[in-house]
């Protein structure tokens, strides 16, 4: 097989920061080459370098053996490169067809777009690589998984060879998974080759033929998956020992400190979102609930913080009916809440990280003196917050949106566990960090267990349901459909449950 | 809970077939036709369905159809233009002076440019310069108003105008569409229920019109079919729902900005023109009044779509011709309006739909009420009744609406 793709001492500065420097990367043809690093160890630039987004200060790229340079993702595209993104590029308001032609529309005269040409094109690159889409949906009615394909099938339709796909499993459930991992194994087995972003080690030694691992901005090792570990690769992305989560004693109270009894909200649109939902989470034990996206978790989590009211039956917060209390007074008799949309409910963006330590301790020491906020407590605390979560920031003055997604993911968890909360909501708390930073977020979070802590753990990442969980509660269009232990369950029976393959 | 599930996907298809559906459209205009004619037949108020009538309602749509439309190009590629009132106004002076000048031909290809210009000027205010989409359509509007007074004190009184009006511009040349005009007349004439109601609205329509008119109505599917057949139109639409993927693709969303904001104020502008040129033949300070703030109201009536602008440009249009003409007509159109919540009500009530019923229920009776003892209504509630179903529309329909996700949104080029 031949090297598709030669990269060199690739190197990318930006004020103050080294984004790349002296990354080598060889990609052969027909296989698929994960690469892995902590976040900030310059994966993205990398991939956005080869994409043409980003010109590189120096270094060469070769594609199929010549040297070329990217100026822009339209040079990509004609060298046969293609980027499936993380954060999908569609418009919900168009058809699946619209979304992959647009760009690259056939046309007449330059101007009418041919679209029965294009249909059919589309419906032949389907057939080829097996990819389940219908043109004529509109991308509105579209799931999770079936976007990812439209992106995949956005690419093919361009003529890439090489597909890099931006961290693709982050938003998907593990029948998600395995059907893309079908999907790329297909790809390749059709000849193109498949770069593919990841920082879960299980699926990157399931699916890749080759493993480059990235840390701190350059590449640092080359490795096959036969005969390597998970914790090879943690190490060699951390560069060093990674820290262990400690166990601690666990003591279960008999009080709930959260309990919802049949409680259902539907939406003013008159749509029920949840029906009679029975949950219960006691003093000093993490419940885990898992579901795919959008199966009311939002709307639960809403109605415990008292955002929402339900129509019917209780919710009942530290003694509170949190359909009848103000979510300040929910706050501070002790509830701690991690928002999954960090950058729209977590903080404030274009604000210092010091005023983003008062947000939701307002009213209560020590952020608060009187009818005043203190600024010198919220900056201490900063202090505090940014040294025990290791928070990357040059210091607490700085804007939130200075910081990378991961530190500010460590920032919002420090807040949310400062005071030592009775019932922490924790949403997707280590969502788009590193390996470290989950290790920390872990950390605190089993260690606010051992101290007595309620904690609801909303997450759609199996490993961390399995590794915090004491009990996984499997939410389905808005109820809790079983509740199972995570010592006797697999992920293939969870990711059933899930489904609402046992209804 | 699988019907849970379900819900959402039927009540799309159904909104879908209710809204696309042309044959559904067709049969509800006949039947409010039917109940129109009765009316007429009853109240012996012959006027809403005379030619005059659906002449002004014409005359009236058009400036507001424009600048719909403009709002259209504009929001759907991304940006909102709340200076369509002072595109307007541009365009009524210019195409006023131009037109005293030159002729009225030179006056509407002059405000086409200045449009233009004006449009090209909030594209690079917003689209460049990156200055919020809300206020830069506020300067525009706040410059034209002030720099149409000041231009006017100028030019105007040397040459037999006034320090607010114009002089006197010559009037586009109309025609009447051969054949079919007379042929409508006569049987209008003929007093046959219905159909001689429907044959005096046709007639306002293609009875002295102008050139302008039939150009002008012309954009509506001309601006459909750039929209969803031509390659710039996608482009256009994606700039307007998601330009992080537009640009992702290569597209350069920055110049079709450039390009569909132009548009806008082109197109905003000739509807003032039209207002100056074709509706009355002076330029008049505060002429557009409003105009433009109503165009914005038609394409949200709309639903971003051309067809849409166009029904409600066309309401706004009859209302404000209705405001002209007789009183007694208001009257015969709330009996309509009583009885069409009538009849809706007991389809509702048909389909179980409580809700809706009740709410139709009241609306016919109050309809109905106000029939029986009001003598004349107010000239201010005619004025405000378009205002008042935009209202409603947005109230009812705001869950259906699927206005641009990204118009509004401040963009910047390589932004995640």
């Amino acid at each position: 097989m031949s090297n598709i793709l030669e990269i060199s001492g690739i190197e990318k500065k930006y004020p103050g920061v080294v984004a790349n420097r002296d990354v080598s990367l060889i990609v052969r043809e027909g296989t698929i080459h994960a690469i892995i690093g902590e976040n900030g160890a310059g994966k993205s630039t990398l991939m956005k370098t080869l994409y043409g987004l980003i010109r590189p200060d120096a270094g060469t790229i070769k594609v199929f053996g010549d040297e070329v340079t990217l100026k822009s993702p339209q040079d990509a595209i004609a060298l046969g490169i293609g980027m499936v993104h993380q954060h999908f590029k569609l418009a919900d308001n168009a058809t699946v067809l619209e979304n992959v032609i647009l760009g690259s529309e056939p046309s007449r005269f330059g101007f009418i777009i041919k679209y029965d040409e294009a249909r059919e094109k589309l419906l032949e690159i389907a057939k080829t690589y097996q990819l389940d889409i219908d043109p004529d949906e509109r991308l509105s009615n579209l799931g999770v998984g079936e976007r990812q394909r439209v992106e995949i099938a956005k690419v093919l339709y361009r003529g890439a060879k090489i597909l890099i796909l931006d961290e693709p499993t982050a938003v998907l459930v593990p029948q998600e998974v395995s059907e893309l991992f079908a999907n790329l194994r297909e790809l390749v087995k059709k000849g193109l080759t498949v770069l593919f972003i990841s920082h879960k080690l299980d699926e990157v030694l399931s699916i890749s033929d080759e493993i480059t691992v990235m840390r701190q901005g350059t590449t640092v090792a080359s490795l096959t998956p036969a005969g390597t570990t998970k914790k090879m690769l943690a190490e060699l992305m951390v560069g060093g020992e990674l820290p262990k989560p400690i166990a601690g004693h666990q003591v279960v109270s008999e009080k709930s400190f959260l309990s919802l009894k049949g409680a259902s909200y539907t939406r003013h649109d008159g749509r029920e979102i949840l029906h009679n939902l029975d949950l219960e989470v006691h003093g000093g034990e993490i419940v885990g609930l898992a579901g795919v996206e959008g199966n009311g978790q939002s709307e639960l989590i809403e109605l415990v913080m008292g955002l929402l009211q339900a129509n019917v039956g209780s919710v009942e917060v530290l003694g509170l009916d949190a359909s009848n209390t103000l979510t300040r007074d929910i706050r501070n008799a002790g509830v701690a809440y991690i928002p999954q949309d960090r950058q729209r409910d977590g903080v404030l963006m274009f604000a210092p990280l010091w005023e983003n330590r008062i947000l939701g301790h307002q009213f209560a020491s020590p952020m608060a003196k009187g009818i005043w906020v203190d600024k010198h407590a919220a900056i201490e605390d900063s202090n505090r917050v940014v040294e025990e979560f290791d928070v990357r920031t040059p210091g607490v003055n700085v804007l939130v949106s200075a910081l990378s997604g991961g530190n500010q993911q460590k920032f919002i968890v420090g807040r949310e566990l400062s005071g030592d909360p009775k019932l922490i909501i924790a949403a997707q708390p280590t969502r788009g960090v590193d390996v470290g930073a989950q290790a920390i977020i872990w950390d605190h979070l089993m260690r606010a267990r051992s101290r007595g802590a309620a904690i609801l753990l909303i997450s759609a990442d199996l490993e961390e349901l399995f590794s915090l969980s004491d009990r996984l509660a499997v939410i389905y269009s808005g109820s809790i459909v079983s509740i199972l232990d995570p010592a006797k369950t697999t992920p293939e029976d969870l990711g059933l449950a899930m489904t609402g393959a046992n209804n | 809970m699988s019907t849970d599930t379900k819900t959402p996907s039927s009540l799309k298809s159904r909104a879908k077939s209710l809204a696309s559906s042309p044959t559904r459209i067709a049969i509800l205009i006949a039947g409010v036709l039917i109940i129109l004619s009765f009316v007429e037949k009853v109240t012996g108020s012959t006027d809403i369905s005379s030619p005059g009538t659906s002449g002004a309602t014409l005359r009236f749509a058009i400036p507001l159809l424009m600048a719909g439309l403009g709002g259209l190009w504009a929001e759907r590629a991304g940006v909102i233009n709340i200076g369509l009132e002072g595109m307007m106004i541009v365009g009524t002076w210019t195409g006023a002076w131009f037109g005293f000048k030159h002729g009225p031909l030179v006056g509407f290809i002059a405000a086409a440019v200045f449009g233009l210009l004006s449009g090209l000027f909030h594209a690079i205010l917003t689209v460049k310069i990156g200055i919020d989409q809300a206020v830069s359509g506020l300067a525009i509007n706040l410059i034209a108003a002030g720099g149409a007074r000041y231009l006017s004190g100028i030019f105007f009184p040397p040459v037999g105008g006034d320090r607010t009006v114009s002089p006197p511009v010559a009037s586009f040349p109309t025609f009447t569409l051969p054949g079919v005009s007379p042929f409508l007349e006569k049987i209008d004439g003929k007093n046959i229920f219905f159909i001689s109601n429907v044959a005096g609205m046709l007639n306002g329509f293609t009875k002295e019109m102008s050139l302008v008119t039939l150009l002008f109505l012309f954009m509506v599917p001309l601006t459909s079919w750039i929209l969803w057949r031509s390659k710039f139109g996608l482009r256009m639409r994606f700039s307007g729902e998601n330009p992080m993927a537009a640009e992702s693709l290569g597209i350069n969303v920055y110049r079709i900005r450039y390009v569909a904001v132009s548009v806008s104020g082109m197109l905003a502008s000739l509807g003032g023109a039209y207002l100056a040129l074709v509706a009355s033949s002076v330029y008049r300070e505060g002429q557009t009044a409003g105009r433009g703030f109503i165009g914005l109201a038609t394409v949200i009536f709309g639903n971003w779509k051309p067809g849409g602008v166009f029904a409600g440009s066309m309401l706004f249009g009859f209302t404000d011709a209705l405001r002209v003409r007789e009183n007694k007509s208001v009257m015969a159109l709330i009996l309509v309006a009583g009885i069409v919540a009538a009849f809706l009500a007991i389809y509702f009530a048909f389909k179980k739909k409580w809700k809706p019923a009740i709410y139709a229920f009241v609306v016919a009776a109050l309809a109905l009420l106000l029939n029986k003892t009001v003598e004349v209504i107010p000239q201010e509630f005619v004025t405000v009744f378009p205002n008042f179903a935009t209202l409603i529309v947005l109230t009812f329909l705001a869950q259906r609406l699927t206005p641009p996700a990204a118009a509004g949104a401040p963009y910047r080029r390589g932004s995640e």
